[in-house]
């Protein structure tokens, strides 16, 4: 059996994988050249970011007056002239612009795409097809290209061809994750009265997040299978088919049983104990899926007792809908009677000196995110650590969501205005010099 | 054209190779974090063997809605775990470690999502099996990750504590109530998606090099990571990002409207020909050329949005959805009522793209999954089988994966290294079960 070093296991991995090193590492796709052609589409630059905060280089490709994308900011905000969305995902990126309304600019692009490893559009079904650069088209001047096609329905089906632009809230209407999620409207009382027990979607753009995320993990599969046979193809995903996908039980359920899951406020259809509580000032998560977790967090609050907990057997009679309201009620009289702070106190105590240590309930905070980006476990794991720009000076945008030994990811800089790489980008694959480009820009194909 | 290449797409799936084919990959996990990783691989035609402590094996196997079992087993536990192969391995004994290390010699890929220093004291963590194999890709996905504070002081975590810490819940929720815990475990399900972007783009870097690497994820880091504006809107402007509820902030309009009927409705029309056939439907042409809306980012403004969203919602408020939806597609912008499992599971269009898709098992019976939702022309992912009891592939993998004997493979049992399931819901096989159907090794 291979000999430990001495070295504790935390700080082995930390020397290795800080992302405070990250920059003196190699990068695992820096050989590979992705267009991202995506329009009005923040899965489409989600995906190409998985990519471009690997090493690869990205061009994205925007339409002479920029692409809508980049208005798309709370509350109409602008940053040095950005939106705070699309500064957050222009990061490692090359800016071009290419009006691919323009026969000329489509002739551009195949010299682009003959060029590319992987090709990412969002475009409606069809219209690459028309402009002569479909799959089918370039696959003749590339056989290695990954063609990634990201909308609302997905490139074939009844639905495909009717045309729906391809938005979070809509993604998230209609993959069934909005429709059981939200308070509970109580009996006999209106929507006018209770305005927020209804379904509620994530605050976040979390479905356009699923549908760039997993068109990522296909590239990169697509990338293994290319590398084996030297064969590109066609990818593609409906970002409502990608975020419907991450449900995990309705689907069998409704089948099962025929019951359409509905909504149960921060309770969990999905078994107990799994639940925000409220506390005096605020609220926690609680967690105990094991009995031993369960029966832990009855006598961390001082009622193994009274609640009998010795004798509970197994999590069958806290599972169903009535049972889990009855036991929120009684958990949430005790959970009100702390704190965040001394709640967690409470289950970290528990883990050393409890009746069943080191079992303990999860116990952890619901933070707003002005205390998460001041945590300081957050801050010293390089999730929020600033960047300088050359163009948007000091920014936070999150960063390093994985940690890795020999790849890591890293940011080297936060986003480019409109076009800001034509210079050099179109120099380095197509050739043209100052004078062409000139041209180009003149006739408004660049 | 494009029809070409997706002609028949679902039709053809099983006659075409995978894009993962030859990859094995060996998990140590549990809940919907880890196995989800390797069930995206698994869809992928990764060969993925699941060790599970017997004889209860993954905690998933009793989580269950209002205590739903399916067909006798976990009704979560489907979608997480297709297209594996079920060892029921202890690794508490030195032999089950030995099998583990034997096994992980000749895999390309190991999940794994314990406390951190677990697998290192069963002898199985990185530092160990790198020394066996250097070119293992190596994944622990936590809650807080393998360093820094909370790590240390091995605090425990669940998707629900993620959705707390990160900020996520607060931001899911309606200004001036409770934080919103979402019904989806999403910092579970994204971070184990998240986990295989990491592992394919490592599985890349060894293509081109021959070389492994060692790779952490914590399930609320990966989480903050799809706030995007949230963060440098803090930082920028020293305010705290707030909840808006159904509205999109950054989108406008965007949002969930109540339909006449009292059903809900989610509309979107920020582009500007999207903007101008909403008010056209809603008979206010004039809105689209009013200073305060016609433009985007002036739209957006808070007291502009609240402004054209009520405007928006007395509209709906006289409307059925289907009313609106017909709008919508008339002029241009996107409506939808807010569809529940029923309308997702029934959908044509998913059913004819292959995306609800059928699953024939020969232990479980035919039932309705969701597929890979990557459609890959060449290398289509999907479904072959579904999940199995704890252990149920013991023979096949030490016989076939290891050429174990029939007297090493009985020593094992003997030891406890090796074991099957508890006689309990969710862990052993439908009671219908004729004993052989699903084995790969069955004897007669």
């Amino acid at each position: 059996m291979a000999e430990i070093e001495d070295q504790a296991w935390d700080k082995w991995i930390r020397e290795r994988d800080d992302p405070k090193i990250a920059s003196t590492r190699p990068e695992a796709l820096d050989d590979i050249t992705v267009l991202d052609l995506s329009s009005n589409s923040f899965a489409g630059c989600y995906c190409s970011s998985m990519l471009s905060e690997f090493g690869a280089e990205v061009l994205r490709v925007e339409s002479p007056e920029g692409d809508f994308i980049r208005t798309c900011t709370p509350y109409g905000m602008l940053y040095k002239g950005e939106g705070l969305n699309y500064l957050s995902e222009g990061r490692n990126k090359f800016h071009i612009t290419l009006d691919l309304e323009k026969p000329q600019a489509r002739e551009i692009l195949k010299g682009l795409a003959a060029q590319a490893d992987v090709l990412i559009e969002t475009y409606k079904p069809g219209t690459m097809e028309g402009w002569g650069i479909g799959y089918e088209a370039l696959e003749k001047i590339n056989p290695r290209l990954i063609f990634a096609s990201i909308t609302a329905h997905g490139q074939f089906g009844p639905v495909s061809h009717p045309w729906m632009p391809d938005y979070d809230n809509i993604i998230q209407a209609r993959s069934a994750n909005q429709y059981d999620s939200g308070e509970m409207l109580p009996e006999g009382m209106s929507y006018a009265e209770r305005p927020w027990a209804v379904p509620t979607k994530a605050g976040p753009w979390i479905g356009s997040v699923h549908a760039g995320t997993f068109m990522a993990a296909g590239i990169l599969a697509a990338l293994h299978w290319r590398a084996m046979t030297g064969e590109g193809q066609a990818l593609d995903v409906s970002s409502i088919e990608s975020y419907a996908s991450m449900e995990d039980w309705a689907a069998i359920w409704y089948q099962g049983a025929g019951v359409v899951s509905e909504r149960f406020g921060s309770l969990n259809t999905g078994g107990w104990l799994y639940c925000f509580a409220p506390t005096k000032d605020g609220a926690v998560f609680l967690g105990g899926l094991r009995l031993e977790m369960w029966q832990a967090f009855a006598d961390m609050v001082g009622k193994w007792d009274e609640w009998g907990a010795a004798s509970w057997k197994d999590m069958a009679p806290f599972s169903e809908k009535e049972q889990q309201l009855k036991w929120a009620d009684l958990v949430f009289a005790e959970t009100r009677k702390y704190t965040n702070e001394e709640l967690i106190a409470m289950s970290v105590e528990y883990t050393k000196k409890g009746r069943l240590a080191p079992i303990t309930p999860v116990v952890a905070p619901v933070c707003c995110p002005e205390e998460t980006m001041h945590d300081e476990n957050w801050l010293d794991r390089g999730i929020f650590t600033p960047i300088k720009d050359p163009v948007y000076g000091e920014l936070v945008i999150a960063q390093a969501q994985y940690k890795m030994t020999e790849t890591p990811i890293r940011i080297k800089w936060v986003c480019r205005p409109v076009g800001y790489d034509n210079e050099h980008i179109y120099l380095k694959y197509m050739g043209f010099g100052p004078r062409k480009l000139q041209e180009l820009k003149a006739a408004r194909i660049i | 054209m494009a029809e070409d290449t997706w002609k028949n797409y679902k039709e053809k799936k099983h006659s075409k190779p995978s894009p993962l084919k030859g990859i094995r990959v060996l998990e140590v996990c549990t809940l919907v974090l880890g196995p989800s990783g390797p069930g995206i691989l698994s869809r992928m035609g990764a060969e993925v063997i699941k060790c599970e402590m017997p004889p209860l094996g993954d905690t998933l196997r009793s989580m269950v809605p209002f205590g739903y079992f399916f067909r006798e087993q976990s009704t979560s536990f489907f979608r997480p775990n297709p297209n594996k192969h079920y060892l029921g391995l202890d690794l508490h004994k030195p032999e089950g470690q030995e099998i583990f290390r034997e096994l992980a010699a000749r895999v390309d890929i190991i999940e794994e999502n314990q406390r951190p220093g677990v697998m290192e004291r069963w002898n199985v963590g990185y530092r160990q099996i790198k020394e066996i194999n250097p070119s293992i890709i190596y994944i622990s996905k936590t809650g807080f990750g393998q360093w820094g504070q909370y790590a240390e002081e091995n605090r425990p975590s669940n998707d629900g504590a993620a959705q707390g810490m990160s900020g996520y819940a607060w931001m899911s929720s309606f200004p001036g109530q409770p934080p919103l815990k979402s019904r989806l475990y999403v910092c579970d399900s994204y971070g184990a998606l998240m986990g295989e972007v990491a592992v394919l783009a490592a599985l890349h870097y060894r293509d081109r090099t021959g070389k492994g690497q060692f790779i952490e994820l914590s399930q609320s880091e990966n989480i903050m990571r799809t706030m995007s504006w949230v963060w440098p809107y803090q930082h920028i402007t020293g305010k705290g990002a707030m909840p808006a509820g159904n509205r999109d902030v950054s989108i406008c309009p965007a949002d969930t409207f109540r339909c006449a009927d009292d059903t809900f409705l989610a509309l979107a029309a920020p582009a500007p020909e999207e903007f101008k056939g909403l008010c056209i439907a809603m008979g206010m042409p004039e809105l689209a050329d009013d200073p305060r809306f016609e433009d985007h980012l002036i739209r957006l403004q808070e007291e502009n949005a609240v402004e054209i969203l009520r405007i928006i919602a007395g509209w709906v408020r006289t409307k059925t959805p289907e009313e609106v939806e017909v709008l919508a597609g008339k002029h241009g912008f996107v409506a939808s009522r807010i569809n529940s499992i029923k309308d997702v599971v029934e959908n044509q269009h998913f059913r004819e793209r292959g995306f609800v898709t059928e699953v024939d098992d020969p232990l479980v019976g035919q039932f309705l999954d969701y597929e890979f939702p990557v459609m890959m022309s060449k290398t289509p992912p999907r479904v072959h089988w579904t999940i199995r009891p704890v252990g149920f592939d013991n023979e096949y993998i030490m016989t076939h994966r290891l050429g174990k004997s029939e007297d090493e493979i009985r020593r094992l049992y003997e030891s406890g290294a090796l074991g099957k399931w508890a006689d309990v819901r969710g862990r052993r096989p439908p009671s219908d079960w004729d004993g052989k159907a699903g084995l790969i090794m069955a004897r007669d």
